[in-house]
């Protein structure tokens, strides 16, 4: 996943990476310390990639500004449309699932000009047809201030892409070992396909190497517990 | 405060304090206003401070803002120093006492949490925490032991 995120970047942009998001931080770093080097990258928490002084408040302004290019969110629900929830599962005033609730999400997924969805589990209970509460949408109407959205939706099975003409996830690619028919039966709508829906490529040798050293090293700052437990050979 | 951002989610359907108004300099577009948060009290801890309540706070929490938020500010500080030291100091940011009610001495008053450059997060100790904060009795031994102890 890290190295999907990591081709998404692209060199010369300004890119954020939010809370509890340590597989687009790892992903994000991978691109830096390669083919984006002259990238802005900003890490919530990160001691080295936090060029603020005035709290979250400075970030969030940033990002209203419309400054930043790529942004990563996740959902407690994600549906075919590219919604997302993060507030509750079920009646939102007796819910199933209460969430931690939606923070910038709104507005973190309408102002960056690229947002790639990512989420570390892919089943149909969080693929769902129909998210329970939207925090998040995937489209809204022409007279709503809305200069970016969904571009990407990154899972452990494949990469959706997000198709602004149909405001629905159509699937760019499947990770090396995963038919259709196991696509299927782990998400909770039936899956579109792009006609040239291939197979993810493999990272590389030399990207795997440094994802267990220098990257491993930059992202144990804030997440030491991911770091060590997810680079296991 | 207008947000960009917002409309067309449920929030327009959950939350009624938040409006969605007509952008007075852009017609054609609709903006959510939402209304500020000002807390009655804010419980901060600064890195440092001088006698007459000016704070040197971690510049990548929010404290400042928080403190400029609320009714009544209540500081607490690991020392209090000069306001030269304060201001030589190369890490954090300044907020003004202007800002500050009351100020307590109080070193270590953000464990298990961290101060920047005094002490680290203490992650046993947060485990702990959480732990014991689940029952009134075992929340009694936690703050007999770390906190009056």
């Amino acid at each position: 996943m890290a190295c999907v995120i990591a081709r998404e970047v692209r060199d010369g942009e300004t890119v954020a990476v939010g809370t509890l998001a340590a597989i687009p931080a790892c992903g994000v770093l991978l691109a830096h310390f390669t083919h984006a080097p002259r990238a802005t990258v900003i890490i919530i928490n990160h001691p080295d990639y936090w060029p603020f002084r005035g709290g979250s408040k400075e970030f969030y302004d940033f990002a209203q500004r419309g400054k930043l290019d790529l942004f990563f969110l996740s959902g407690g629900q994600i549906d075919r449309h590219g919604n997302l929830n993060l507030i509750t599962v079920g009646d939102h005033e007796r819910p199933d699932v209460r969430f931690p609730g939606g923070a910038g999400a709104a507005m973190l997924y309408y102002l960056p000009h690229r947002v790639v969805v990512f989420r570390a589990d892919h089943s149909p209970r969080i693929f769902v047809e129909r998210v329970d509460t939207v925090t998040s949408p995937g489209s809204t109407p022409p007279d709503v201030v809305r200069p970016g959205g969904p571009w990407k939706t990154v899972t452990p099975l494949c990469v959706f892409r997000y198709d602004r003409g149909s405001a629905a996830l159509v699937v760019e690619s499947l990770h090396p070992g995963v038919s259709r028919e196991e696509l299927g039966r782990r998400t909770g709508f039936a899956p579109t396909y792009d006609g040239a829906a291939g197979v993810t490529p493999e990272p590389t040798d030399a990207e795997l190497e440094l994802l267990r050293t220098r990257v491993k090293d930059t992202v144990a700052r804030i997440y030491p517990r991911f770091a060590m437990t997810a680079f296991a050979r | 405060m207008p947000v960009r951002g917002h409309v067309g989610s449920d929030y327009e359907r959950l939350r009624p304090e938040f409006r969605v108004i007509q952008n007075p300099w852009a017609p054609s577009e609709r903006v959510m206003l939402v209304p500020s948060i000002s807390p009655d009290v804010a419980l901060i801890h600064a890195i440092a401070a001088t006698e007459d309540g000016m704070l040197l706070l971690d510049h990548m929490e929010d404290d400042a803002l928080l403190a400029q938020a609320s009714r009544t500010v209540v500081a607490s500080t690991e020392r209090v120093v000069s306001s030269q030291e304060l201001r030589r100091s190369g890490e954090g940011v300044i907020l003004e006492g202007i800002h500050v009610t009351a100020l307590v001495e109080a070193p270590g008053g953000a464990l298990p949490t961290l101060v920047r450059g005094a002490y680290a997060l203490d992650a046993d100790r947060i485990r702990e925490y959480i732990a014991a904060a689940t029952d009134d009795a075992t929340f009694k031994r936690y703050l007999d032991r770390h906190i009056y102890g």
